[in-house]
């Protein structure tokens, strides 16, 4: 980590729990928001002292003012500058000279608008620099601490959140006003609120690290526009969920910007930006999320409810076929429908009306008041085979749905299982949803959504708890080949090698590839199938041809000496006709292999993220299939796997449907070795190893082309 | 006119607009920084800078100018 990020968490301290915060640059105009940011301070219940700093105010809001922070004698932890664009930077240079250490910088007109709002950002990082200090925003709302002990709402936001164990950060100012609205709607509570703005100084990375260790945040979310260290965030998020078991989930914009290379590889066109930040951010653990909605979904089912043993769920309703769509929802999630022990059933059979179902659903039928509930509840969380409860209210004429409602939260509080609500509708319900969520029990509009959320919680439990495997580093490779080939080929000027220089860099680290020559005549390509033995596969080689299929420059399964001779000059003819400024520097030779299942791995060097593996079904359709995962370099054995594992092929390689099982543990191989390479061969841009192909178990695999960009 | 009088003047009517006293203008004040002058409160400068020496400005060149040696520059530049 940099000095800077060490000065941070250093300054973190003052920030959140500053002992006096002086708002720089505020006036005694309403409704505007140096006015309102000292509103918000001084009648939220801030415990320390306010210095309002205004040059042509003696006072604001019946505060004595200062005409400079310097004139201040006190010390001041925080300084809020809300002065324009402009003079920012002399606000903050005077802060420097007090010694105060923690700076929100409200103000907009920075990079955001141009040029020369990055010039003038780029001033204030200067300055922080100079003084050690650290700086929110510029560009922001502010930042808020709910905690007891400061109440401190350093924002322009409307009104101050309830206490809570959520810490939200946001890259979007106004994002937040509207996710503070919702979260009041919902009686949902927060830790630290922070919108951290254009993040010259201060960012996602840092707070987030202050977040894992802040025992007030028991989950973590995020709304990011943008990643600029992409594997500085996925190590500490996963150094966050293993170690403190804190929940990280992203709202990550953008999902549908254009991100892919231009075609240059196989590697290149598929791997978008937004497919790289999914399988980063599954690597890492961290839970993306699709919509604000979703994120406080699944947020409050971490933050109010313990964390699931298993996956067994009961249901319980008062209606038929909303407790059918739940089991349908809980089912499509992966979940399972709890099977009651003998002592349950019996006791649901003598407690409720012979017209109840005392299966899984359990059904309390629709006229069903608070002791039914009670009833169905206690006994489900009773029985070692349910590992949560799922409470589904329908309001009937007769339904006590208030009363439902205190009962769920009397129940719920005797039990260390969690339990999840649903009360179906919006208007007669809201009383009884409002009962549920000042207790701390995650309500959801739909079954559906409480089903995701129960799974995910329940993933996120497995998941954290597994043991993490440290990273294979092969020794019987041989770095120096593989640097020789690419320095030289970067210092000619080249983008591209050829197929025989790819080979050899792949074979270099130990992927087997096949025996091959280089023909630069009919009779030396001869003398070379001779050698190799046949049958051989012939392709063209040149710096200029990235798909040698689209100009006819490979022929397959050459089985003599008179068609090698013949294929060779066809080759060449082939190419001159379709391509004919592409330089050939002769014809690869390498020897065919028997059919087995065609792999594609790639490598595609991201601008956040770093190295990225691709692993999928290949051939020439595989832009068409798209059956590929990713996961970010360095891979471990353990997330190699699960990249087998997760392509729709892998029941064809584990031989399903009379298909032979194909040798996983050579994949598997390549995958690690191919990892090693991406990380120690920086050079490499992109790089398509298609296909591989894989034979029976035991049998190996070969690599049949190769291509690096570079 | 010389530079010297236009600074006069020019701090005067910053006074007058911004109610403060003509003494605590400095030479080199920044508007915003110093003085406490608003964006509603700089357009009124332009106006009374305009009215005061007969000149009509750029106004966006002129909601550029930050300080009162960077107007006095300003304005001298429309009267030679």
């Amino acid at each position: 980590m940099t000095d800077r990020f060490e000065i941070h968490q250093k300054n973190f301290k003052e920030l959140f729990y500053p002992s006096s915060v002086a708002i720089i640059g505020t006036n005694n105009v309403k409704g505007t928001v140096p006015h309102d940011i000292l509103i918000n301070v001084l009648h939220t219940g801030f415990t320390g002292k306010v210095f309002p700093v205004s040059p042509g105010e003696t006072s604001v809001a019946e505060v004595k003012a200062y005409k400079y922070v310097i004139d201040i004698t006190e010390p001041v932890d925080l300084a809020i500058i809300v002065f324009p664009s402009s003079v920012c930077h002399l606000a903050l240079e005077q802060c420097g000279q007090k010694g105060i250490k923690t700076v929100i910088i409200i103000s907009a007109g920075f990079k955001e608008v141009g040029e020369a709002g990055y010039e003038r950002e780029l001033k204030l990082k200067e300055i922080a620099e100079k003084y050690e200090m650290s700086i929110i925003g510029p560009n922001c709302l502010g930042v808020i601490n709910t905690d007891p002990g400061v109440n401190l709402n350093a924002s322009f936001a409307r009104k101050m959140p309830e206490e809570g164990n959520i810490g939200f950060l946001s890259q979007s100012g106004a994002l937040c006003t509207a996710v503070l609205d919702y979260a009041r709607a919902k009686h949902i509570g927060f830790s630290k609120f922070i919108s951290f703005g254009n993040k010259v100084d201060i960012n996602e990375i840092d707070l987030l690290h202050y977040l894992g260790d802040d025992k007030e945040t028991k989950v973590i979310l995020i709304y990011l526009e943008e990643i600029k260290d992409g594997s500085a965030l996925m190590k500490t998020a996963s150094d966050i969920i293993l170690k403190k078991r804190k929940p990280i989930l992203i709202l990550k914009a953008g999902r549908t910007s254009a991100g892919a290379s231009a075609a240059a590889s196989h590697t290149g066109s598929l791997a978008g930006s937004d497919e790289i930040c999914d399988a980063a951010f599954e690597q890492a653990g961290i839970i993306r999320c699709d919509n604000i909605e979703e994120m406080f979904n699944y947020a409050i089912a971490f933050v109010y409810q313990p964390l699931p043993e298993n996956k067994r769920i009961a249901i319980i309703t008062n209606a038929g076929g909303p407790g059918v769509l739940t089991t349908d929802a809980a089912i499509k999630e992966g979940l399972e429908l709890a099977q009651f022990s003998e002592n349950t059933t019996k006791i649901l059979k003598k407690n409720l009306p012979s017209t109840a179902n005392i299966r899984n659903p359990i059904d309390v039928i629709g006229d069903a008041k608070c002791d039914r509930y009670n009833i169905a509840m206690s006994n489900a969380f009773k029985d070692d085979n349910v590992d949560g409860v799922l409470v589904i209210l329908t309001p009937q004429s007769m339904t006590d749905i208030d009363l439902i409602a205190y009962e769920v939260v009397k129940v719920a509080g005797q039990y260390n299982k969690p339990v999840y609500t649903s009360f179906m509708g919006e208007a007669d319900v809201s009383t009884g949803v409002d009962i549920v969520q000042r207790n701390r029990i995650p309500h959801y509009i739909l079954p559906e959504s409480m089903c995701k959320s129960f799974a995910c919680v329940y993933k996120f439990k497995e998941r954290s708890f597994r043991k993490t495997v440290e990273n294979e580093i092969y020794t019987d490779i041989d770095r120096s080949i593989a640097h020789s080939i690419l320095d030289e080929a970067i210092r000619d000027g080249r983008s591209y090698l050829t197929e025989e220089e790819s080979v050899r860099i792949v074979k270099s680290y130990g992927l087997p590839a096949l025996k091959n020559g280089v023909a630069k005549s009919g009779e030396q390509a001869v003398q070379i199938a001779d050698n190799i033995g046949y049958p051989v596969v012939m392709k063209v080689i040149s710096e200029d041809i990235v798909h040698k299929f689209d100009v006819k420059g490979v022929e397959l399964n050459i089985k003599s000496a008179e068609e090698v001779q013949e294929t060779y000059s066809s080759i060449r003819r082939n190419v001159e006709s379709l391509q004919p400024d592409a330089l050939i520097k002769g014809i690869f030779i390498t020897k065919m292999i028997p059919a087995g299942e065609e792999i594609i791995l790639g490598i595609k060097r991201d601008p956040s993220f770093g190295p990225v593996i691709m692993l999928g079904t290949g051939g020439i359709f595989v832009e068409i299939f798209k059956d590929v995962c990713f996961r970010v370099a360095p891979v471990s054995k353990q997330v190699a796997i699960s990249m087998i594992q997760q392509l729709n092929s892998y029941q064809l390689l584990i031989g399903k449907r009379g298909n032979p099982s194909r040798d996983i543990e050579a994949i598997l191989n390549c995958i690690l070795r191919l990892s090693q390479m991406a990380v120690e061969c920086p050079q490499i841009k992109e790089l398509d190893i298609n296909p591989l192909i894989v034979l029976d178990e035991n049998k190996g695999c070969f690599v049949a082309d190769a291509k690096i960009m570079l | 006119m010389d530079k010297n009088e236009v600074q006069k003047r020019v701090k005067n009517v910053v006074a007058t607009v911004l109610k403060i006293d003509e003494e605590e203008i400095a030479d080199d004040a920044n508007f915003i920084f110093d003085l406490g002058a608003d964006s509603l409160r700089s357009v009124q400068l332009i106006a009374a800078f305009e009215e005061e020496f007969d000149i009509e400005m750029d106004e966006d060149k002129a909601l550029e100018i930050q300080t009162i040696s960077a107007s006095v520059d300003f304005i001298a530049s429309y009267l030679d």
